[in-house]
């Protein structure tokens, strides 16, 4: 069983169950008990259709059993729980290592493009319309605390610190922080020399080195002082970067992009190797878009190819796969049973630990 | 004045009038004869698309409004030519694939430019680079059929996206996509338009593409799918129903000389029917009609009710000639005995008809004024027309002898038939029906409005057009059933943020409808374009709300707006055109449009296949009602007028209600839905049908005055015109029958639903007209009147 289902709301998962016991119960008992077992089998279906027709709240993300089957676009673990977000505002979390999904209530219809959670309870989550949205229930619930129209363009990424302070990262140079947990948000873009405003990708945190964003035309940043002060690093390609990774080891990342380009740098970015993709017919020739540092330490990247690539040595080299469907992918997550969280084009794919299907093994 | 006072009454006005002037009558007729023959000749089948569809309804008047703007979703051929060993990546099917493209090319009314195949150049792969988009021809410049030119090939067509839009999901075929020109210029004189001819069209495709191919290649299979092959198949359909007139009139003929046992008058009543058939045909073009698949019907109606009036004509002569000195004196006698049921009766079916025209949909006024002509005309040639011609010829001694011996033998069958007015019988016969008539009602609940079966619900769900379309939608990402919602909006409107932010949502929630597959429109190429500008990355898969950014996504979603931007349509494909799930999806887009019209934005309801089913649907739906009200309203009165008795008018109607709800249970059981088609069947079914009672009751009647008992009157009755009821009833079946057997599916609907309605009113008169008199009339009370 590879298909991961949607539970429409919490209340209708517990309905279910009851219905279909006291349904087994009555069979072997009297008429009387067949004929209430009929009337509340059909006072049910009636319930059900109510709940799914009933409205989202205006501006609410729409509750959708097809949310997770459509475009998802980060993935990340929150504790045990996992969260994915993606197209239309839709915030998933499981807690069955994927196998079943709740949509969160979140106040916007808007797509959201990344995700990062502190700890089991706080979250943060991007996107369009620049807006920021925060969590204190493990991703179940979410409040807006950041949004600017006028931009007309989406925020990208997000990392936290701690529960107060995060940083965001989007279009057109964009760089927000906040030290209060979100209430407020600085911009700060003017810290980091990019005076033609390109679009900045990813940002993350290497142990023993900083911050680290990457963007358009290879661009890359550092930020030794939490944000402080911006250095720009000497990048080793032109193209754009669309994310970037610690792999586990102090001073150790990787960056990537178009066309199956990865670098990596075991010194906080001031020497960079490529690194060598071969899939199955030649060079790896996909964008890589999204990666994740699993808890075994082996670090995987996923890109628009359907292509999902594994390193054991923290990044030195992967093992290339490309995924029978070719479904581009955009973020990976583990699910905490020794398979894979894949989204992306389709919405959630369970895979196992080399990213291949399920079924296929 | 009923029946029975009539027959003892001499009419002598019309009588003499008729019978004094028979050259005169003959000449006219054969004047007018001519004149229509002439007439008949002109007559063209008409496929008019417009007249299948209720035309007043708000949906069909917005996207009749909106049609030019629609064009451009178009009237495409879709050719898939399947590999059947292997996949699409070989040498010999790659070639035969060019060969067919190139010979599609070449066929007149194809739309070059728009040709989209494997093999043509404007099918491409792209990919984003460090440099910006590159891109080529899905089949390389380089392309050989070699080994490496076909791998090539198979990452091209990956990198294409067109898998599962030209390429079958599981790459065994591949489709060329032929869009066409209504019309187009004539080849010899450039100046000149062509309007694309549908039939010959298909026949093209089947001579150039699918049979040769297939010949040439064995390994490849053709299938075409479209519009255009639709109504090809269609018209082709409609001339093989030609040969089924065929077909009725030599059935008839035989079972006509069984039943006359004369040579001579079987002919004439061949011919007057003929003739009426002939009149009918030339009205229908001196009125301006064409002959589509559904007023084809009425030839066959017209000659079946012509034939079984001219039994009982041929029947009343022969017993006349009896005790008549001449031919002449037999055809006045007849005339004057016959003449007035036959109008009542003929009265009736025209009644019947005339109510169909309360239904909104073309096709079936058409019918309902076709049919109601064909029955006028009939009194004139098998009611005027046909005694004046036998009063020539005479009836052959052999029949007049027969029917002497008939009149005075005893019939066991009829004996034993005449049971069914026993007392004891006509409790359980009254019983029998009433559980029949509720397991009918019972059953009958399961009855669904609309088009039932998958594809092209016009054709047979087994025919190679519906085959052909299952195969397509198997094998590609795509559905036959399209709801169309039109986004309107001000000149260079259609492309601003709210509108399509609007119609995103509009998409979303169909679908999360049940029934749907997917929504297409401008906004899914506005964010493949951004998430393309983008380098490809996800997380521009979505509106921006930058208007320039908007105004360049959409310059390549042609045909998913209209020129100057006011209107936007919105393809939602939908699982089936099942009624409920094309009431579902209307349901869900009028809501929307209800919540989200606004100035400068309003979302119209609908256009595409699904769109017009609903509008139908809802038509057919509240129209069944009031019909079928209608036509038993009529049908009451036409009894009430002819026997001034309630107790009667019950005996005669409710054999036909139980007919009904039967025919609704058959029509349950068979997976027949209540539509375009079948809709009339109930008026025909009833308007004729209750020419049996009138013809047994009024018989019955007679004999019960004469002081008979119940049983007595019955077997009486039976014994002089239950051969003629028999006969009648299967002249009618035998007329439709040969219909279900067309190739177009709803008129083997109609020929299955109205032989069940001819036969099983036949049975119920005989069988529950007695047991109902039982109950109902007191002979004591017809003897003292």
């Amino acid at each position: 069983m590879s298909e991961p289902v949607l539970r429409r709301t919490r209340f209708d998962v517990g309905m279910e169950p009851v219905a279909a016991s006291t349904a087994s119960r009555l069979l072997p008992l009297s008429k009387v008990c067949a004929l209430l077992a009929l009337l509340a089998g059909l006072s049910l279906p009636a319930l059900v259709q109510a709940e799914a027709v009933a409205p989202a709240k205006p501006g609410y993300a729409v509750p959708s059993e097809r949310a997770v089957h459509s475009l998802l676009v980060d993935v990340v673990r929150a504790g045990k729980r996992l969260v994915a977000v993606g197209d239309r505002g839709h915030i998933l979390f499981s807690d069955d290592q994927g196998q079943n999904w709740q949509q969160a209530e979140v106040p916007t219809r808007q797509m959201l493009t990344g995700v990062f959670f502190v700890d089991d309870q706080h979250g943060w989550a991007v996107g369009h319309d620049a807006q920021i949205l925060a969590s204190r229930d493990g991703g179940q619930t979410w409040q807006r605390q950041y949004r600017d129209l006028e931009r007309e363009a989406p925020l990208l990424d997000v990392w936290f610190r701690n529960r107060q302070q995060g940083f965001a990262v989007g279009a057109y140079g964009a760089v927000l922080t906040t030290n209060n947990g979100g209430q407020t948000w600085e911009e700060i873009s003017e810290r980091l020399d990019n005076p033609d405003a390109y679009h900045l990708n990813g940002v993350t945190y290497v142990e023993g080195g900083g911050l680290f964003v990457v963007g358009e035309l290879g661009l890359m940043y550092r930020s030794a002082d939490w944000g402080l002060s911006w250095e720009t690093v000497a990048s080793p390609y032109e193209g754009s970067l669309f994310g970037v990774g610690a792999t586990g080891q102090p001073g150790s990342l990787v960056v990537y992009g178009l066309r199956g380009h990865l670098f990596r740098s075991s010194d906080f970015g001031n020497s960079w190797q490529a690194i060598r993709l071969e899939a199955e017919n030649g060079p790896l020739e996909f964008g890589l878009a999204g990666s994740a540092l699993l808890e075994d330490g082996q670090l995987v990247v996923v890109g628009h190819g359907g292509s999902v690539l594994l390193s054991r040595d923290a990044g030195q080299s992967f093992t290339v796969i490309n995924r029978a469907d070719r479904l581009p992918l955009a973020g990976v997550a583990s699910a905490g049973n020794g398979g894979l969280i894949l989204v992306g084009q389709g919405g959630v794919h369970l895979a196992t630990a080399n990213g291949s299907e399920l079924d296929q093994q | 004045m009923s029946i029975n006072k009539q027959q003892h009454t001499p009419a002598p006005f019309l009588e003499r009038l008729i019978f004094n002037n028979r050259p005169a009558v003959i000449l006219i007729c054969t004047l007018i004869s001519l004149f229509l023959f002439y007439q008949a000749a002109q007559v063209r089948p008409s496929t008019s698309f417009e007249k299948m569809i209720p035309l007043q309804h708000p949906y069909i008047k917005n996207m009749m409004d909106h049609r030019n703007d629609l064009s451009n979703l178009g009237n495409t051929v879709r050719i898939a030519v399947e590999a059947v060993d292997g996949d699409i990546f070989t040498k010999e099917y790659m070639e035969t694939l060019r060969q067919i493209n190139d010979e599609v090319f070449y066929i007149a009314g194809v739309d070059r430019s728009g040709m989209k195949s494997l093999w043509s150049p404007n099918v491409r792969w792209t990919e984003v680079t460090e440099e910006g988009f590159d891109g080529g021809e899905v089949i390389p410049q380089t392309y050989d059929g070699s080994a490496e030119s076909l791998e090539e090939l198979r990452n091209n067509v990956l990198k294409s996206g067109q898998v599962g839009r030209l390429v079958g999901n599981n790459f065994k075929s591949s489709i060329i996509d032929v869009p066409l020109l209504e019309s187009y210029p004539d080849p010899q004189d450039q100046s000149r338009l062509i309007k694309l001819d549908y039939q010959q069209f298909s026949h093209e495709l089947e001579e150039k593409i699918r049979e040769k191919y297939q010949a040439q290649n064995p390994n490849v299979k053709v299938h075409i799918i479209g519009f255009a092959k639709k109504v090809g198949d269609l018209i082709d359909g409609l001339i093989g129903v030609v040969m089924f007139f065929g077909v009725a009139i030599a059935i008839t003929f035989v079972l006509l000389l069984w039943f006359t046992h004369c040579f001579k008058s079987t002919l004439a009543v061949v011919c007057t029917t003929l003739i009426a058939v002939v009149w009918q045909l030339g009205m229908l073009n001196v009125l301006g009609f064409g002959l589509d698949p559904y007023s084809m019907l009425v030839p066959f109606l017209v000659f079946a009710i012509g034939i079984s009036h001219g039994v009982q004509k041929i029947n009343g002569i022969a017993m006349a000639s009896g005790d008549a000195p001449d031919a002449l004196t037999a055809a006045r006698r007849a005339f004057r005995q016959l003449f007035i049921p036959g109008m009542v009766a003929l009265l009736s079916d025209a009644v019947g008809f005339i109510t169909l025209l309360l239904i909104d949909i073309g096709v079936i006024r058409e019918l309902a004024i076709a049919a109601s002509v064909g029955v006028a005309v009939i009194i004139l040639t098998n009611l005027i027309l046909l005694p004046v011609t036998i009063s020539y010829i005479g009836i052959s001694q052999k029949a007049v002898r027969i029917s002497r011996e008939e009149a005075s033998k005893n019939h066991p069958f009829w004996r034993l038939i005449s049971n069914f007015a026993h007392p004891l019988v006509a409790p359980i016969s009254v019983v029998v029906a009433l559980a029949a008539l509720g397991g009918g009602i019972w059953y009958g609940q399961n009855l669904k409005i609309g088009d039932l079966d998958q594809g092209a619900p016009e054709l047979h769900p087994d025919s190679r057009y519906n085959l052909d379309n299952d195969f397509v939608i198997r094998n590609y990402s795509t559905s036959s059933d399209v709801l169309v919602i039109m986004a309107k909006t001000a000149p260079e409107g259609c492309s601003s943020y709210k509108t399509l932010s609007a119609m995103d949502q509009l998409m979303w929630q169909m679908e999360n409808t049940e029934g749907v597959q997917s929504a297409v429109s401008m906004v899914s190429v506005s964010k493949q374009v951004i998430k393309g500008m983008n380098e490809g990355n996800l997380k521009w898969e979505t509106l921006s709300r930058n208007q320039d950014v908007l105004n360049n996504s959409i310059a390549r979603a042609e045909g998913l707006y209209n020129g100057n931007c006011s209107l936007a349509p919105v393809l939602v494909f939908l699982n089936d055109h099942k009624a409920e799930t094309l009431e579902r999806t209307v349901a869900v887009a009028k809501q929307f449009a209800e919540e989200h019209n606004e100035d400068g934005l309003e979302f119209l309801l609908a256009a595409g296949n699904a769109g017009i089913e609903a509008a139908t649907n809802e038509v057919i739906a509240s129209s069944e009602t009031t019909m079928l009200i209608a036509v038993y309203a009529a049908v009451v009165i036409m009894c009430l007028l002819t026997f001034r008795s309630l107790a009667a008018t019950l005996c005669v109607i409710l054999p036909l209600v139980l007919t009904s709800v039967l025919g609704n249970a058959l029509m349950a059981y068979m997976g027949i839905g209540v539509k375009v088609a079948t809709l009339p069947v109930i008026a025909l079914g009833v308007g004729i049908g209750v020419d049996y009672g009138i013809y047994i009751y009024s018989r019955m009647e007679t004999y019960l005055r004469q002081g008979m008992a119940l049983q007595d009157a019955y077997y009486e009755t039976l014994k002089s015109t239950g051969k003629a009821v028999l006969f009648t009833g299967v002249c009618l079946a035998i007329g439709v029958a040969t219909w279900i057997f067309s190739a177009i599916k709803f008129q083997g609907d109609m020929g299955l639903m109205l032989t069940f309605m001819f036969l099983w009113n036949m049975f119920g008169a005989i069988w529950l007209l007695p047991a109902l008199a039982r109950f109902l009339i007191k002979p004591e009370k017809l003897r003292q009147a």
